[in-house]
């Protein structure tokens, strides 16, 4: 009997010795991988296989929002550049330098470090590994370091964008916007942008603000929350509402679908990640994470790697089912914008 | 403001819900004299075990069945671990806590490395002809998703279970007195078990409501404390049916408050008397935040007091040998 | 945790003799059960891992350099290579890491021994956290010693007090102090994210929303020199766990708290006042939260920054009762939770699997530690559901 259940803890044991076959042949694959890079930092130019690791903000790879964009900007590289890939996520502010660390440790060419709260980190790990190139997703530069490419954007312009779209699409005069944590201030540029380009075509238009209170902690991850304040909004007579907080902004589009209000959604093109609220969104404020990420990885590969700010694109995303919703007035309107705001004739006046 | 009124009280009904089906779960776990710290673990599994079934089969149905059956799952764990094995019952919910937590993070992740896929629909959403159309009131009552429905249905049911049937009698007497209740021939155990996964199902039925009824999506954490407010409702509510429901809608309103307030671009409160300003003082929106739970804490010392848990459940974390 | 109640003799001798391979005296015992829980948490997280698609060997190397070994003494592709089986930085990082827990630990022990439930650590360790960091960067120029001491205090003040709210509520008005607790909580996290975005932020910190760093004199000095560094406060929750231990079990407080806790019926026919010691207790509890917080600011960060107690309410309460509330037995439970956490980042390195599965693997291990006759019966006794019932109690004795 005592051997019966030890035969099954060690059936058990047998069953991962098994799959030590496939850990061997898993573990020549990483060798392989690691190897000729390894041996290749010492000529550090062409034909060698890029090491990029990224260290997520306190959050995960799928979050679909900034960590996922900047993860899939690297997986990109790992497609496009034949780059050897590896991530880890941050599950507390204070192994941001150890995360970092671990792949500093393993020689990585490339470390992508995501969020405004790792800046610190970051800079004091480019210091540490001057070989090392480091990407800093929304973290400006203060000073140019030659290691550090710190990836920025101007997020009140794609706001002033999206509010300049609702104000013009809506008919109550009440327009809203859900937001995930003010700590992060590329959402209170997201928000005030919103509201300044609202009020810049309709100066009379009431725009309903809500920021997540809980901080880093919830504020991008409260999708019921979010949903709660979109339906309070609509209830006030708000027609369309912007949704930019992560997933708590998501819940605020998915509570419009519901209510069929159109909605406005954040960073991506959020028909393509959202498709429950496909019918009500008539276009995202876009920051275009990936291709920034990947264009600095390129320009490592290539040797063009500078340090310094690099501003990334934002924008609206098309308006895709509501295309026909969207008259032509509106549509020129919102292109003299762009132009005004890309050659610095129209300011959104936004400062955090 | 009376519209005002009106959004805050219009979102605060299905707010109210996980808090009393959850509450409702502890509730028969509890008045059976098992402690119930584990209803935000039951709820976040049965959120994510029920959204799962309902991806792979695209069934509603089925997926609500999944939720209640994880919820009985879970608690039937408690159950064991607590009744059979005599684990210390705040251990075994925190065991349930934590597990549920990891696993549902980690098949989330493994499952679907890029986000669970989307498409899912959620519970029909009910408008009861006639009664919807009464003004002011029929938008905050009459126009809600099924589970919110069901949560007062809930309320009722378990009143009527717990005080006038045969079992409900037996729950109360082995939360009370044991030792009476097995000298008068009631199996205690027996009706521990069956409580304890009675009120699972119950918190399964919660957890159905953030994946099934309101967003189509799961996300790791998404009961976000939700469990433990509705431990606080039932601790609140005195151990009732009808307590629980009236401390769920006392947090859900309570904790709509700041947001409205933010919303509404409330930033000073100000007095004034007779045309002169007495004083105005700017208030940052996260003060506002506070609100709920400072008034929970003031309402629970002033006006509550003592709250008497069932006899058993007494001192909770020591069930005796 | 009740202890397992004695088998009839009978049954107990046949028992004796078909484990004399592993009997071992009490002790050894009880080291025994709590190591095949562990192991076996492990083993059934291998599962996990296995039947989802992971890697569960190249996993658990990953844990075990990150948290003991060095990077690559496993999984390097040298083989095992010995002499890097233990490593400085890893073995400090898994102490460091394991600190906070030993003393978040003992504010739920201690909370338990007095018959409350401390779900208020968060809210505590925040307190704790502001009133450190305040006086740790408002102040300069004083002696390191004196800037260190009242950082500390002000941190274990400040938790006391945050403590002794739900105590004193609890003593006088009846309110239940897990509600307290859990609404403190809230309200401490939104205070810290409202004061560390606004006037605690530190005007140099650009976007980031946390507090200036705290003059150097208020850092705690390390012990362990070298680059390696691990702080006096390692040193402090190890003294704390013994004093507490020493209070609980040799003071008169110590008694009237255990004696409150196990009874407070009897508490008050002997003449205790229940109301100051349930009172005093929480704030004990709170204290020691607030000194948790105070020892990460002053020994690893130096600045306060919202989303900084992640997870140490839960983890608090799950150490606390994976050390059976006991409070020596709090350290080794913070060390293996300090071990799985220090590991995480190697692990997800190597394979890539989400970092969940530790928290899988703490449950399992709280859950196997909890419940030892499931251990029991994995790997030694024979008729189990006999033992289950024969170990069920009389009835009259078990309500």
């Amino acid at each position: 009997m005592i051997r019966g259940r030890f035969g099954a803890i060690l059936a058990v044991i047998a069953a991962c010795a098994l799959l030590l076959g496939a850990c061997g042949d898993d573990k020549k694959e990483d060798s392989g991988g690691s190897k000729p890079a390894g041996g290749a930092s010492t000529s550090a130019s062409g034909g060698k296989k890029l090491k990029v690791g990224l260290v997520t903000d306190v959050g995960k790879v799928d979050d679909k929002s900034f960590n996922q964009s900047a993860w899939e900007g690297v997986q990109r590289a790992q497609k496009e550049l034949g780059a050897d890939v590896k991530f880890i996520e941050t599950t507390d502010p204070k192994d941001y330098a150890k995360n970092i660390e671990t792949f500093a440790n393993e020689k990585y060419d490339v470390i992508v470090t995501v969020g405004f709260g790792l800046g610190e980190a970051t800079a004091a790990a480019a210091k540490k590994y001057p070989n090392i190139k480091f990407i800093g997703v929304d973290q400006f530069q203060a000073e140019s370091v030659t290691n550090i490419a710190g990836l920025i954007f101007d997020e009140d312009k794609a706001g002033y964008l999206a509010g300049a779209l609702a104000a013009q699409m809506s008919k109550s005069g009440t327009i809203g916007q859900v937001l995930g944590t003010d700590v992060v201030p590329p959402v209170v540029k997201f928000g005030k942008g919103y509201e300044a380009g609202a009020k810049a075509v309709k100066p009379e238009i009431k725009v309903l603000t809500w920021y997540h209170p809980g901080g880093l902690a919830k504020g991008f991850s409260d999708p019921e929350e979010g949903k709660k304040q979109a339906l309070q909004m609509i209830s006030q007579g708000a027609d369309v509402i912007f949704g930019a907080g992560g997933n708590t902004g998501n819940g605020a589009l998915l509570g419009c679908a519901e209510k069929n209000v159109l909605a406005i959604g954040v960073d991506t093109d959020q028909y393509l990640t959202l498709p429950q609220a496909q019918k009500v969104l008539v276009s995202s404020a876009m920051k275009l994470i990936t291709p920034g990420v990947f264009d600095i990885i390129k320009g490592v590969q290539e040797n063009s790697f500078k340090g310094g700010n690099f501003t990334g694109q934002v924008g609206l995303a098309p308006f895709h089912d509501l295309e026909s919703q969207v008259s032509q007035a509106v549509k020129d309107k919102l292109k003299q914008i762009d132009a005004g705001l890309k050659d610095g004739s129209i300011k959104t006046n936004v400062k955090v | 403001m009376l519209d005002v009124i009106q959004s805050m009280l219009v979102v605060a009904l299905p707010a109210a819900t996980p808090l009393i089906f959850g509450g409702l779960s502890g509730l028969f776990s509890e008045r059976s004299g098992v402690v119930n710290i584990a209803i935000e673990g039951m709820m976040l599994a049965a959120a994510f075990f029920g959204f799962i079934v309902g991806v792979r089969t695209g069934n509603l149905g089925l997926a609500l069945g999944g939720a209640v059956v994880t919820g009985m799952v879970m608690a039937s764990l408690h159950a064991v671990l607590s009744i059979a094995f005599r684990v210390d019952q705040i251990i075994s919910g925190t065991v349930i806590n934590v597990l549920a937590i990891g696993l549902t993070g980690y098949l989330d992740r493994k499952l679907y490395p890029s986000g669970a896929p989307a498409g899912q629909r959620t519970l029909p959403e009910i408008e009861i002809p006639l009664l919807s159309d009464i003004p002011f009131f029929g938008e905050i009552l009459f126009r809600h998703g099924v589970i919110v429905y069901a949560a007062f249905v809930a309320v009722v049911v378990a009143a009527v279970v717990l005080y006038r049937t045969r079992w409900g009698l037996r729950v109360r007497a082995v939360g009370e007195h044991p030792l009476a209740a097995e000298t008068a021939g009631i199996s205690v155990y027996a009706v521990r078990y069956a409580s304890v996964i009675a009120g699972g199902a119950l918190a399964g039925l919660g957890g159905a409501y953030f994946t099934l009824q309101s967003i189509p999506q799961f996300q790791p954490l998404m009961t976000n404390g939700r469990g433990f407010i509705a431990l606080a409702a039932l601790i609140f509510g005195k151990w009732t049916p009808f307590g629980v429901l009236g401390a769920a809608l006392f947090f859900a309103i309570a904790e709509t408050i700041p947001s409205t307030l933010q919303i509404q671009g409330v930033h000073s409160i100000a007095l004034e008397v007779a045309g002169t300003t007495l004083f105005d003082v700017a208030i940052p929106y996260q003060v506002f935040g506070l609100l709920p739970y400072v008034l929970t804490i003031l309402v629970l010392a002033g006006a509550v007091g003592r709250a008497v848990p069932p006899a058993a459940v007494g001192q909770p974390y020591t069930r005796k040998a | 945790m009740p202890a397992p109640p004695p088998l009839p003799p009978a049954r107990r001798h046949a028992l004796i003799d078909r484990m004399r391979r592993v009997r071992l005296p009490g002790l050894g015992q009880s080291i025994l059960v709590p190591l095949l829980a562990v192991i076996t948490a492990l083993l059934v997280g291998a599962v996990i891992i296995l039947v989802s698609g992971g890697n569960p060997v190249r996993a658990y190397e990953g844990l075990y350099e990150g948290s003991i070994g060095c990077p690559g003494a496993l999984s390097g592709d040298a083989g095992i290579q010995v002499t890097r089986l233990v490593c400085a930085s890893s073995v400090t990082d898994t102490l460091i890491t394991a600190t906070p827990f030993v003393i978040a630990g003992l504010a739920v022990a201690f909370a338990f021994k007095g018959g409350l439930f401390n779900i208020g650590v968060e809210g505590q360790l925040l307190a704790g956290s502001l009133a450190t960091v305040l006086v740790g960067y408002k102040l300069d120029g004083l002696p390191a010693a004196l800037h260190i001491t009242l950082a500390l205090a002000a941190g274990i003040a400040a938790g006391a007090v945050y403590g002794a709210i739900p105590g004193l509520l609890k003593a006088y008005t009846g309110a239940h102090e897990v509600i307290v607790t859990i609404m403190l909580n809230y309200v401490a996290g939104t205070m810290t994210s409202y004061l560390l975005s606004g006037v605690m932020k530190d005007p140099r910190s650009g976007a980031v929303a946390r507090t200036p760093y705290i003059d150097t004199a208020a850092r705690l000095p390390d012990v362990w020199p070298g680059p390696e560094m691990l702080h006096l406060g390692a040193v402090f929750a190890v003294l704390t766990a013994i004093g507490l231990w020493w209070v609980l079990q040799r003071t008169t407080i110590g008694y009237e708290v255990r004696t409150v806790g196990a009874n407070p019926h009897a508490a008050r026919y002997a003449g205790m006042s229940v109301a100051r010691t349930v009172a005093l207790t929480m704030a004990v509890a709170g204290g020691l939260a607030g000194m948790a917080g105070a020892i990460e600011v002053t020994g690893v960060n130096y600045y306060h920054t919202p989303g900084f107690s992640v997870g140490y309410g839960f983890d608090s309460i799950a150490i606390a009762l994976l050390g059976r509330a006991h409070p020596v037995g709090v350290i080794p439970a913070a060390l293996l939770f300090g071990a799985l956490r220090g590991g995480s980042s190697r692990m997800q390195f190597l394979t890539q699997i989400p970092v969940d599965i530790i928290q899988v693997i703490q449950a399992l291990v709280l859950l196997f530690v909890a419940a030892p006759a499931i251990v029991r019966w994995l790997y030694r006794v024979r008729q189990r559901p006999h033992t289950v019932i024969e170990e069920r109690p009389e009835p009259a004795a078990s309500v």
